[in-house]
């Protein structure tokens, strides 16, 4: 558990200094990107330099900047000219309310498909949600988006597009979300069904009077869930990326357009402080992922 | 020379003989009450209205921020919380209304004022403002609780503009004092305006409530006292499809930004109308860099300029929206120059003759001209963050134009900011665009064109011109303004031939009919603020 903790703090540190040095290695300068499409004299380079302490040599100020991470210090944003941990702070609650339960959607939906089409017991409805999943796979989140917008908020009008209107302002951008991770998961799966339905156990268990359904929630999902589990915790770790679109289609708050923002402006703290977040849920994704295996397979239990 | 005070009753009395009030509507007469969603495509980066830079933000600064004047139809200036000014050129007296209280209970007066300006003045709060806008003005001093005076180190008219903006609207110096997060704003962060900040969820509205003690609207607004909405809520959607079908669906009841390609969806509804407003300032142009070859030789400037039939163009990309530019300066100034309309562009064979003459008389297996074994490139940067209007398709539009017409080609490379900026300052490329929505041009001429400008990318670098707009800058007669400016623009564009002026940004607000009040800022051309709209019963 703690060489665990160890990889992932280097993983962090990592990411961070991948990003500090991707940033500086972007074109044009740091005083280019804050000063953007304002005005631009002799007089604000000088300004902006001393503000943002562009004077002193790269290795120091990137020492400076590991020293202020490891005391929670995120820096101030060069556009919004607020704390960036303000600026994330406002933003992760919403993209959490956004990102669980269409997480926890697409998850029960790719089961619930798989289960219901593996094996070779329905072949028309296992060639509909084959052909449904990859559809939703190939088509672009945005595109999504705007479909579902159309049909049930601006036609049907169930749902608002955007606003206070609580849980159901959620639905549609969680469909959004959600749909993608059930096309790709709902695949795997349904794969990892059917090599499981193959193996001999399967055979042993049926020879015991099981019936199908028993067969395939007791025995062979549990041995397809593996490939899914580290396949979902990567997806979860993406969602970050689907976030940027959907939030914007649907004029949501969240981290995805703060992200979308910060990078189009160049605003370095910000940017960075996303990277570090989203290396942190990666590192716990996986470790989330990991400890999942074990309570699904026993055989990883014993020690080695 | 002496400036005539101008009596707030005096202007008062004058628009409302012109007929200040917006047409009747649908919406019946103006009645208190209700609340109303507006969808706005650009989210502030900034709440506090002296950090604003977003042309497409003013809407919102102008509900709860007042600036000491603000302009009329015909681009005069007007007493908002100023009731006068008079200048002997070096300095400039500004009289104060008395009855203006902030949204926090202080006081507005001349230490206020003072307060504002010394702030502006101070390290690291707005640097560029300091070192453009008010890069003449050295101090403010209090000459009575409702006089200021400005001190001036020379001359410069365009200080009175600077009055009339965003960033010379007046906060409380409480805020000043006490804000949490005194650049980015928020509700703490108060002025005098007629509706209050109630509520800002980045990424998705701001919400503003009425200010009841509201008793100062200028003489350009169409009614006095307090504002008619209870609140009005803009709610940030970034998509047009989105803002059109929020809209079309009645969730939003007002939707600004509405491209070309939905405007039929808005027209064929009965139950929702379509205004569009010109901006002020510059027109949407593309300035060439006369210090790169092929632009050193002003026969290819006028080549390119001839290979493109702009309106042609304007009329595939924007379906007969656009209004097309002839000048640097936008349309609906008042220092636009009329003269140049039709003087150049659209003639194929003249950019060849042109082209043939300057050398260019080889082709290259793709089709494009060439001179010594290479190619005729113009290298055009767009900035991505700053392209709206889709000026990309526009940028394609133009580059198909003049390859097959003159066999010019176009490169078209659409980056990151920071690979924009590093290609322009380094004289990477051969097409600069740029549209800035100033409401007096010559602040956008003294940054596009003047050698020291901040977005000088014609490098003209004329001594000729920049006398011409210092000799603007420092000349309080309009009339005489306008015979300078009209001298730079058959400079700059018929003589120099280093602008292609493409079209005259505008505004569009789409609304439904039972919204009355609706309307754009005058000069500015921008959506104005929610003052004066009202929801019909």
């Amino acid at each position: 558990m703690l060489r665990r903790l160890g990889a992932g703090l280097v993983a962090l540190w990592a990411a961070a200094t991948a990003a500090y040095l991707a940033l500086l290695l972007a074109p044009g300068d740091v005083v280019d990107r804050i000063i953007g499409d304002g005005a631009d004299t002799p007089e604000i380079r000088a300004q902006i330099v001393r503000e943002w302490q562009l004077d002193r040599p790269e290795a120091v100020r990137y020492l400076d900047y590991l020293w202020r991470l490891l005391h929670g210090d995120l820096g101030t944003s060069y556009i919004l000219q607020r704390p960036v941990a303000d600026v994330l702070g406002e933003q992760i609650p919403p993209t959490l309310q956004l990102a669980l339960p269409a997480g926890a959607l697409g998850v029960a939906l790719a089961v619930l498909a798989a289960v219901a089409s593996a094996g070779d017991r329905r072949p028309w409805l296992r060639r509909v949600l084959s052909t449904a999943e990859l559809t939703i796979v190939s088509t672009p989140s945005f595109l999504i988006g705007i479909v579902l917008l159309t049909a049930f908020s601006f036609r049907l009008g169930l749902f608002p597009v955007a606003g206070d209107a609580g849980p159901a302002a959620l639905v549609l951008p969680a469909i959004t979300l959600a749909l993608p991770i059930a096309g790709l998961l709902g695949q795997v799966l349904r794969d990892g069904l059917d090599r499981a339905l193959a193996e001999p156990f399967v055979v042993t268990a049926r020879a015991r009077g099981l019936r199908d359904r028993a067969v395939l929630a007791r025995h062979a999902l549990r041995h397809a869930l593996l490939p899914a589990i580290t396949l979902a915790g990567w997806q979860f770790g993406l969602l970050l990326g689907s976030a940027v679109i959907v939030e914007s289609v649907f004029g949501r708050p969240g981290v995805g357009r703060v992200t979308l923002d910060a990078v189009t402006s160049s605003d370095m703290p910000v940017v960075l402080a996303v990277v570090i977040l989203a290396a942190a849920v990666h590192v716990a994704l996986n470790t989330l992922a990991d400890l999942a295996y074990l309570i699904v397979d026993p055989r990883l239990r014993r020690p080695a | 020379m002496r400036l005539r005070l101008i009596p707030a009753a005096a202007a008062l009395v004058l628009l409302a003989a012109c007929g200040a009030a917006p047409a009747p509507s649908a919406a019946g007469e103006p009645r208190s009450g209700g609340d109303l969603i507006w969808a706005v495509e650009t989210e502030p980066l900034t709440l506090n209205p002296h950090q604003y830079a977003q042309a497409k933000a003013r809407l919102l600064v102008w509900n709860s921020f007042e600036a000491l004047f603000t302009h009329d139809e015909r681009g005069d200036y007007v007493p908002w919380l100023a009731t006068g000014i008079e200048s002997d050129g070096r300095t400039y007296t500004i009289r104060l209304r008395t009855d203006v209280t902030f949204h926090d209970g202080e006081r507005f007066d001349a230490a206020a004022v003072k307060a504002n300006f010394d702030l502006l003045l101070s390290d690291g709060y707005n640097p560029a403002l300091r070192a453009v806008q008010l890069r003449n003005l050295t101090s403010v001093d209090v000459v009575d609780p409702a006089t200021v005076r400005l001190n001036l180190s020379r001359p410069d008219v365009l200080i009175r503009d600077f009055l009339a903006t965003p960033q010379a609207a007046q906060v409380s110096p409480r805020s000043i004092k006490n804000a949490k997060n005194l650049k980015a704003g928020g509700t703490d962060v108060v002025g005098t305006g007629p509706f209050i900040l109630d509520s800002y969820t980045a990424g998705q509205q701001v919400v503003y409530r009425r200010n009841p003690d509201y008793r100062w609207a200028p003489a350009t607004a169409a009614h006095t006292g307090p504002a008619y909405l209870d609140t009005v809520t803009y709610r940030f959607l970034k998509e047009s499809s989105v803002r059109v079908g929020a809209l079309t669906s009645g969730q939003v009841r007002v939707a600004e930004g509405v491209p070309a390609t939905d405007e039929p969806l808005i027209t064929a509804n009965p139950g929702l109308r379509l205004d569009r407003s010109l901006n002020s300032g510059s027109a949407y142009t593309y300035y060439l860099n006369v210090g790169n070859p092929p632009f050193d030789d002003v026969r290819v400037r006028q080549a390119f300029r001839e290979a493109v039939d702009v309106g042609a163009v304007l009329d595939s990309v924007y379906r007969g929206t656009a209004t097309r530019a002839w000048s640097v300066v936008s349309p609906s100034s008042r220092f636009y120059d009329r003269t140049l309309e039709g003087t150049y562009g659209g003639d194929a064979a003249k950019a060849n003759a042109l082209l043939d003459a300057a050398g260019w008389t080889g082709r290259d297996a793709e089709g494009y001209r060439t001179r010594d074994g290479r190619r005729l490139t113009l290298r055009l940067v767009q900035n991505a963050p700053f392209v709206r209007d889709r000026r990309d398709v526009l940028a394609q539009a133009v580059q198909a134009a003049v390859k097959q017409s003159a066999g010019i080609h176009l490169d078209v490379r659409l980056v990151d900011q920071g690979t924009a900026t590093e290609a322009l300052d380094t004289g990477q490329y051969e097409v600069f665009d740029n549209s800035r929505a100033d409401t007096d041009a010559g602040a956008a001429l003294n940054l596009l064109l003047h050698s020291q400008g901040a977005i000088s990318r014609t490098h003209l670098d004329s001594p000729e011109l920049d006398a011409l707009l210092d000799r603007a800058q420092a000349t309080p007669d309009t009339a005489e303004r306008l015979r300078i400016y009209q001298e730079v623009q058959r400079y700059v564009v018929r003589d120099q031939a280093a602008a292609l002026p493409l079209y005259a940004p505008q505004d569009q607000i789409a609304a439904s009919t039972t919204v009355g009040g609706i309307g754009f800022e005058p000069t500015a051309g921008v959506p104005a603020s929610a003052y004066d709209v009202w929801i019909g019963a």
